[in-house]
């Protein structure tokens, strides 16, 4: 299949990239920090491992997705190599398709290695493994597809610098989804519309974050299963509509 | 013999901010036989790249159509049998040449161990070292990193090729080289849509050729139509130049000037003129030292052409 070979051949650009092992590194170093906090706090010391690691994971994985993802195809328009592979037999969508699951899996395989670094750190303290840790980790992987798409969609018609803004932007907008449903009810028509227009149309990337209600056991998430089951069906769902717009506007593309 | 491209009004337009409407190509017309090598000659930004560009469906035309292999440009088909060689291209240089080629060959679905096979014929068909073939594309000269390009090109085996500045800055030995290996792909049937400035190579291996100036098609032709007619270099010896036989001679030939001495050069195009000057000059006593055909160059025809366009 074309978009596998397009996919793996932009893991292996992406992998190469010294920036991404920087956040990465930096995402490793603070997840190894956690121990080193607990013993400051000793009481705390589980929940400060939890709560560090799965922060780090997060904002190493939100840097490592939009660093990645905002120049795979511009680069590719900028050096000219989208040349040589679009004049093979290489359809717009399959070369779409092909750089989303390269970042994608570029996101995987960061969020994977910090999980396992968290996961090996929760082991050593705690002598255990909780659950509640994969589905912290999960979340966040499901919620960096969610951004990889949404990064990868503006990446078909902006500049780089306007898409860091614009996803950094939306994801922040995307997490205060407590906030924006609060507008839904105001009196106000246009503040309601506007509240409207912002919470169902923009990514709701606050309902990945999980991390508190799995550090503090006495916050439970009611119907957990299907909670967790439905946001993964919502990032894929949303982010297969992204990618569909994103070959459509592609395909309409001059390079 | 069949048309392997033919353009019918292709025509690009842009708009500029603040520069308004650019038209890059302006209802081209061309026809390119299958098996020839068919030079497209052009200033830098004459819309040579933007033609290319437009006939892999990489750009899309305002208007016009044209046909390549028998099938509507763009189309996803023809992309099997045609092959594309941007200029300055980077290529992806943490990879290996072999890597590198044989991606490209997954992108046409080639499968083991067919592709492997495929690698190695292109890799040694541009006559790339073997024990470059391992190494990463990031210590190549610009040479290997050319014929990457060439057989990047080559790996589907293709019946018409589009290469856009083969050997532009390229060493005198890699650019003969080069120049040979796209010569030779005439002797394998293959048809070769050549862009390039280098026009003693474009004469050298082109059957035909083109002039394509600010988007406009100038003149296309053989290459023995487009440099038709031939000058000859005359030099003239005789006493006393200033002695009033320059106004006579410059009757005949107004260009000829006087450098000096007793020795005058200039350029004829006609059997009668060159007459009528060794008439004058044996009847001032003067010799006429030599008579010498030159024949015009491509580079003469490129120059001349473009210029009369700019000054019309």
């Amino acid at each position: 299949m074309i978009a596998l070979a397009i996919a793996q051949q932009t893991l292996r650009e992406a992998l190469r990239r010294r920036v991404m092992w920087v956040i990465l590194i930096i995402g490793v170093f603070l997840i190894a920090l956690g121990p080193v906090f607990g013993f400051l706090s000793p009481k705390d010391s589980q929940t400060v491992l939890r709560s560090l690691g799965l922060a780090a994971i997060l904002l190493s994985g939100l840097f490592i997705t939009i660093v990645t993802c905002i120049y795979l195809i511009p680069v590719e328009i900028e050096r000219r190599t989208i040349y040589t592979v679009l004049s093979k037999p290489v359809q717009r969508y399959e070369f779409v398709l092909g750089k989303f699951l390269g970042g994608f899996a570029t996101v995987f395989v960061n969020i994977a290695a910090m999980g396992i670094v968290f996961l090996a750190m929760i082991y050593l303290q705690e002598n255990r493994i909780p659950t509640e840790m994969f589905k912290g980790v999960l979340m966040t992987f499901f919620q960096m597809m969610l951004l990889a798409a949404l990064t990868i969609f503006f990446s078909t018609f902006t500049t780089p610098v306007v898409n860091f803004f614009l996803s950094f932007g939306i994801f922040l907008v995307g997490n205060l989804s407590s906030v924006t449903e609060s507008l839904t009810t105001k009196s106000n028509s246009v503040v309601r519309t506007a509240g409207v227009v912002i919470h169902y149309l923009l990514p709701n990337f606050g309902n990945f974050n999980i991390q508190n209600s799995l550090i503090r056991p006495t916050t439970e998430i009611a119907n957990e299963g299907i909670f967790l089951r439905n946001n993964i069906i919502y990032a894929i769902i949303y982010s297969s509509v992204l990618l569909v717009l994103a070959i459509l506007i592609f395909d309409r593309r001059e390079v | 013999m069949a048309a392997a491209i033919t353009i019918q009004g292709l025509t690009k337009k842009y708009i500029g901010v603040g520069t308004g409407e650019v038209v890059a190509v302006n209802n081209l017309n061309l026809e390119v036989e299958e098996g020839e090598i068919f030079g497209f000659l052009g200033r830098n930004g004459a819309g040579k790249t933007t033609t290319i560009k437009m006939l892999l469906g990489l750009v899309f035309p305002t208007a016009g159509d044209a046909k390549i292999l028998g099938k509507p440009m763009g189309d996803n088909a023809i992309k099997q049998e045609i092959a594309y060689l941007p200029e300055e291209t980077y290529f992806y240089d943490s990879m290996t040449g072999w890597d590198l080629i044989d991606y490209y060959a997954r992108l046409f679905r080639i499968g083991e161990p067919e592709r492997s096979r495929r690698v190695k014929i292109a890799l040694e068909k541009v006559r790339l070292q073997p024990e470059a073939w391992r190494r990463s594309i990031r210590g190549y000269s610009k040479g290997m990193r050319q014929r990457i390009g060439i057989a990047q090109a080559l790996i589907n085996d293709p019946k018409l090729l589009f290469l856009d500045e083969p050997t532009s800055g390229l060493d005198p030995i890699a650019h003969a080289e080069l120049r040979d290996i796209v010569g030779s792909l005439r002797n394998e049937g293959k048809t070769v849509f050549l862009s390039s400035h280098q026009l003693a190579d474009v004469e050298l291996i082109c059957s035909r050729v083109a002039i394509i100036h600010k988007g406009k098609l100038l003149t296309q032709g053989t290459i023995a139509e487009l440099v038709h007619g031939e000058r000859k270099a005359v030099t003239v010896q005789a006493p006393g130049f200033s002695n009033g036989m320059m106004p006579k001679l410059q009757a005949i030939v107004p260009d000829a000037t006087h450098s000096g001495g007793d020795t005058v050069q200039f350029d004829i195009d006609d059997e009668e003129r060159i007459t009528a000057v060794i008439d004058l000059v044996r009847g001032l006593n003067g010799r006429v030292l030599s008579i010498v055909p030159h024949k015009r160059t491509l580079e003469e025809v490129f120059v001349e052409t473009v210029r009369r366009e700019d000054n019309s």
